[in-house]
């Protein structure tokens, strides 16, 4: 029975209303008290051997015969007019099968060709022509032989600069307003107000595998294999910029390097490719090298940021307010720095003014908890000071003002154990019972904690077949993404959990939109809370069908059929039969079960929490820190794979301590131009550079988030570890450090009392 | 000129390339033979050892030359050795080599400790003592302990073979003493006397960066504790590896205390003529960091020769 209904969806803090196909009976909760025997317990990935073997086939594997190279030209101008433009050099290059420029771009015979190839260059990057070769190498020699004349227009980088120009208003976007309470009475209430302002940098995503796709096609049906975090956002665009239905078009992502947000769309490169392909009537891969993906892919947003907080003595907090500049390059969106101020505090006066500012830098994208990293720092930051005003411990401080409510709403969590992962992490780095700081020589180590809040509660649409086939092995048909989390894994689990069948007779096919079984893009930490419900309701659907099919076979009632360990079980305990004798008599029969993830429950806040402490060793001689041990505590629900979780828990850590420490993309202030486009010079960490991970978690039973009691844990570990590190930097130091990241000349400065002078080079 | 278009490069102009433009590759196998094509092909040639700076600045197309020729197939080329009063090492000895060898252990610490704080194990697995020194990157570790060793460099080209001191050896950013045609073959280190002890530390934004600057110290005491021998490198902070020869001088002859350290570490700040760069630090801080490192390598070098006597 079809069932249609209405819900609201989040999405990294964004609501939709959605309808919503729904079959079957809900199914009653798990929890971690459920005695479950496959779900919750440490599953090795199932594709671990593949990947670390090299067998598993990712986009940058894709290699077609015939197929034809695509690469770029790129703006070396942050903001420039072509003046001239000459191909016929490169179009004369043995090897060469065509050169594309604003001039013929119309000839590639898609929609958006114009927007992609412009004569007027708004950011380094961005795209001047495109060269189709028989090989990378000639592609490469022919970009040197296209004759661009550029006539430099001035670029602006720098929001804060923008903001004091009376010419360039339009460049400014916003106020983006929320506002709660009262705020000025809120400050007249303060006993204590702390007023601090703190940058955050751009970061670079800096995926494993760059962006990329290999497009071609089988007579008019177009294949595409490409690197994203959602299929379906790929078929939708291909099919709106070619003019052809998406049923002739199958988008496949089977593994994935890598998305952190970057990646949910098509991108220009996939649509050139799908285009050229159909042009040439020849496979074409274009694939971005490093300093590609550095450029014209997207960032996580720079930011300047106002926090002043209010307090009473004894420590409640009566006001926030938060003003944010975001810088989001040409054209991109104001990430929401307000989340944390908005709902990490039971505060009943808050207001949050957010202006995006247009640059000529690429547009800035999502990235890993987009906003609510950068904000947490400021706001985090600001509450460390807040407790050093009052003499309170941070940690006290944070408890007293802990929210049982989400402030915003005024509605109940569907589940929250922040305080309990506050306790639990401050137990495992010796908060109350080690000395706070340790002086050795010239070394100093110290401890510092924050909170984090995220979403991750996940919902509809999601759709997922099960299949238990003659010999009783099991597919699991989806159309979501494993970006790199595990998901294959954990629907594998779910499904064996729920059918009773073994573990490894699980095969969990993914990241192909042929299934033609809707599912959210894999981002906002959601795949598992939408996936994982709706594999579990086709593995139900299916056990039904397995016992039903029994109990006429065997003429035994239903109700008195249980499946455990891949064998049918009669109530008394003895074996009726296997599924693949069942199954095996009915000729090459296998059962489909069909689910749909259930509707979220209505008036209550999905939230993901996380407490972070981190103990630091700064040298004060030189300014150099480390990060010696980070604990983080995570209320993310039920876990249903320990080992999947470490692993998000570590990777998001380590991205957080690259954020805190070492990433951030420098800008040249006048020309725009990119100083550290590459690995070798924008640093990201490496094992070496990384100490004492604790990832753990406190797991709240949750019944009114979704079938499986499971929240998400992709972004939440990222969130607070900048603020932690901050915390425990300013407690080694006495000095607070307001501007990420914190290189040693930025440490050291802090602690000499010497104040930097101004260079060119910008963090933007 | 390479200086400059590297930095061109960084900034970001220039076409963004992955693939070298298309070369001649010869793999000679003796010196001699390697020394013709190096002659015949001259400045449109050049000579591949580990290729982990090569082989970047082709694929960045920073350097695109016509021939490659490639010395990893001539026998030879790599070893460490000692004999009568030196160390003698192989222009292809890699880092790795370095790293393990005994004899660098036992008489020349400070080359295993410079060797195992470049870049990562894939670099240092690959690239050369050789390699390091002709490339005469002002970044490059190697550089600041040949000078703190005051070794000597044997150059081979047609003309047959030529010593340089390593005062001689370092002439510009990316600019090495080798004549074009002419091939180093050899690094001829005195060995230090009983009483020597060596450090080198480098300070960096994380694990494998190239530095911000890095010291290289190599002291010698003798019997009444009086400093008979010192010899200080610095790397980064200047546009090649410098000598720190105001802080040498004083050292030499003194009996090394705190207060000597201090003011050696001083004179090695006037030494150095760092610049400002927006990745590593500005001009002050690099001076003031070079400081730091010579007082903290003096002390461990220092203890290294006290215990060594
Ligand atoms: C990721 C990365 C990080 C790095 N980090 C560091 C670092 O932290 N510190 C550091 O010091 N270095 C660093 N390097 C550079 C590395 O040490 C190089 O390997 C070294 O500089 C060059 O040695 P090679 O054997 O690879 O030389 P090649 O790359 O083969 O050659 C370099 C140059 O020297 C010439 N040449 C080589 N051998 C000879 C010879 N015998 N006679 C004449 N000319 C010769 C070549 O023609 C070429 O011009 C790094 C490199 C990489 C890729």
């Amino acid at each position: 029975m079809v069932k249609v209904v209405k819900t609201r969806v989040e999405f990294e803090g964004r609501f939709r209303d959605e309808y919503t196909v729904v079959e079957g009976e809900p199914l009653e909760g798990w929890s971690p008290k459920s005695g479950l025997k496959i779900v919750g317990r440490p599953h090795p990935r199932v594709d671990g051997a593949a990947k670390v073997t090299g067998s598993a086939k990712y986009t940058h594997d894709v290699y077609l015969p015939g197929m034809v190279y695509g690469k770029f030209l790129r703006s070396p101008y942050a903001h420039a007019k072509i003046t001239h433009i000459d191909a016929s050099e490169a179009e004369g290059l043995p090897g060469v099968l065509g050169v594309y420029t604003y001039k013929n771009a119309a000839t590639l015979g898609f929609g958006g060709a114009e927007k992609v190839f412009k004569q007027e260059v708004t950011y380094q990057g961005d795209v001047v022509a495109l060269v189709l070769a028989q090989d990378e190498s000639v592609a490469e020699d022919a970009l040197e032989l296209i004759r661009v004349e550029y006539e430099p227009l001035r670029p602006l980088v720098d929001p804060e600069e923008i903001m004091g120009l009376d010419s360039s208003k339009d460049r400014i976007v916003g106020p983006k307003l929320y506002e709660r309470g009262d705020l000025e009475k809120g400050f007249a209430e303060a006993d204590v107000i702390v007023e601090e302002s703190f940058k955050t940098q751009a970061a670079l995503h800096n995926c494993m595998e760059t962006h990329g796709s290999v497009a071609h096609w089988e007579g008019d049906n177009l294949v595409v294999h490409t690197s994203t975090q959602s299929v379906f956002n790929v078929r939708s665009a291909l099919s709106e910029e070619l003019g052809i239905p998406q049923s002739k078009i199958r988008v496949v992502s089977e593994f994935m390097g890598g998305g952190f947000g970057s990646k949910f769309g098509a991108g220009e490169y996939t649509v050139v490719a799908a285009a050229a392909a159909r042009l040439l009537g020849r496979p074409v891969r274009i694939v971005l090298d490093r300093v590609e993906e550095n450029l014209a892919t997207g960032n996580r947003s720079q930011t300047v940021q106002w926090v002043k907080i209010g307090a009473k003595r004894d420590g409640r907090i009566t006001a926030i307010h938060l003003k944010g500049l975001v810088n989001v390059g040409e054209d991109g969106w104001v990430a929401d720095l307000g989340g944390p101020a908005k709902m990490m505090y039971h505060c009943p006066n808050v207001k949050v003014e957010l202006y995006g500012v247009k640059t000529n830098l690429v547009s800035s994208t999502a990235f890993r908890a987009p906003g609510y990293v950068e904000g947490d720092f400021a706001l985090e930051s600001a509450v460390d000071e807040l407790a050093r005003r009052l003499n309170m411990d941070p940690l006290e401080l944070r408890l007293l003002n802990y929210a049982t409510r989400d402030p915003v709403t005024n509605s109940e969590y569907s589940s929250k154990a922040l305080r309990e992962a506050y306790l639990k992490g401050a137990e495992l780095i010796g908060w109350r019972s080690e000395p706070r700081v340790v002086r050795d020589g010239a070394k100093i180590r110290a401890k510092g904690v924050a909170g984090a809040i995220w979403w991750g509660g996940g919902g509809p649409p999601a759709y997922a077949e099960v299949k238990v086939n003659a010999d009783g092995g099991v597919t699991v048909l989806t159309a979501t993404q494993d970006i790199g989390t595990g998901t294959r894994t954990a629907l594998a689990q779910i499904a064996a959990e729920e059918l009773g069948l073994p573990f490894s007779s699980v095969r969990v096919v993914l990241g192909d939109t042929i299934t033609e079984l809707r599912s959210p893009g894999s981002g906002g930490s959601q795949t598992l809370a939408s996936m994982g419900p709706a594999v579990r309701a086709a593995a139900h659907d299916a056990k039904n069908q397995l016992l039903e099919i029994a109990s006429q076979v065997y003429d035994v009632a239903k109700e008195r059929l249980t499946i455990r360990e891949g064998s049918i079980f009669r109530s008394d305990g003895s074996v009726l039969c296997s599924v693949g004798e069942l199954l095996g008599n009915l000729g090459d029969f296998s059962v489909t079960g069909r689910g749909a993830r259930e509707p979220n429950q209505e008036g209550y806040m999905v939230n993901t929490f996380a407490a972070q402490f981190a103990e630091v060793e700064v040298d004060t001689e030189t300014g150099t820190l480390r990060v010696l041990r980070l604990v983080s505590v995570h209320d993310s629900g039920m876990v249903v794979n320990p080992l999947t979780f470490t692993s998000q828990v570590e990777g998001g850590v380590i991205m957080g301590m690259g954020y805190a420490l070492w990433e951030g993309r420098l800008v040249d202030g006048e020309s725009g131009v990119v100083i550290n486009p590459n690995l070798n010079d924008y640093l990201v960490a490496r094992c070496s550079d990384v100490g004492e991970i604790t990832p753990t978690y406190v797991e709240p039973e949750d019944p009114h988030t979704n079938s499986l009691g499971v929240k998400g844990i992709g972004e939440p570990p990222i969130i607070g570890v900048a603020p932690a590190i901050a915390n425990a930097l300013r407690e080694a130091i006495g000095v607070r450090l307001r501007e990420l990241p914190f290189t040693p000349e930025r440490v050291y400065s802090a602690i000499k009392g010497i104040n930097p002078r101004p260079t060119t080079a910008k963090y933007l | 000129m390479e200086t400059f278009i590297l930095v061109f490069k960084v900034l970001g102009f220039g076409d963004l390339c992955l693939y070298p433009a298309s070369f001649e590759y010869y793999a000679p196998a003796s010196l001699d033979e390697a020394i013709d094509l190096l002659n015949k092909h001259r400045e449109e040639a050049r000579v591949l050892a580990g290729g982990h700076s090569l082989i970047p600045m082709m694929k960045l197309r920073v350097l695109r030359p016509a021939y490659v020729i490639d010395l990893n197939r001539v026998k030879g080329l790599k070893y460490i050795e000692e004999k009568g009063g030196e160390i003698r090492i192989g222009a292809l000895t890699t880092y790795y080599d370095v790293i393990t060898s005994d004899i660098v252990k036992r008489r020349v610490p400070i080359l295993a400790e410079c060797a195992s704080v470049v870049a990562d194990p894939q670099v240092r697995n690959w690239g050369t003592i050789g390699g390091s020194l002709s490339h005469c990157d002002p970044s490059g570790d190697m550089g600041s302990s040949i000078l703190a060793l005051r070794a000597k460099m044997v150059a081979k080209g047609s003309s047959g073979e030529r010593v340089i001191e390593s005062d001689d050896w370092f002439v510009g950013s990316f600019q090495s003493a080798l004549k074009t045609g002419e091939i180093l073959r050899e690094i001829v280190i005195p060995t230090p006397k009983p009483g020597s002890g060596g450090a080198y530390l480098k300070l960096e934004r994380k694990a494998g960066d190239y530095a911000i600057a890095a010291v290289g110290v190599q002291v010698t005491l003798d019997g009444s504790g009086s400093c008979t021998y010192a010899g200080i490198g610095l790397t980064a902070v200047g546009p090649t590896n410098l000598r720190a020869k105001k802080a040498e001088q004083a050292l030499v002859g003194r009996k090394v205390d705190d207060r000597v350290i201090e003011e050696a570490a001083r004179a090695a700040t006037e030494d150095c003529r760092p610049t400002d760069d927006p990745l590593r630090g500005s001009a002050e801080y690099k001076r003031a960091m070079v400081g730091v490192l010579t007082k903290r390598a003096l002390n461990k070098a220092l203890a290294d020769a006290k215990r060594s006597r």
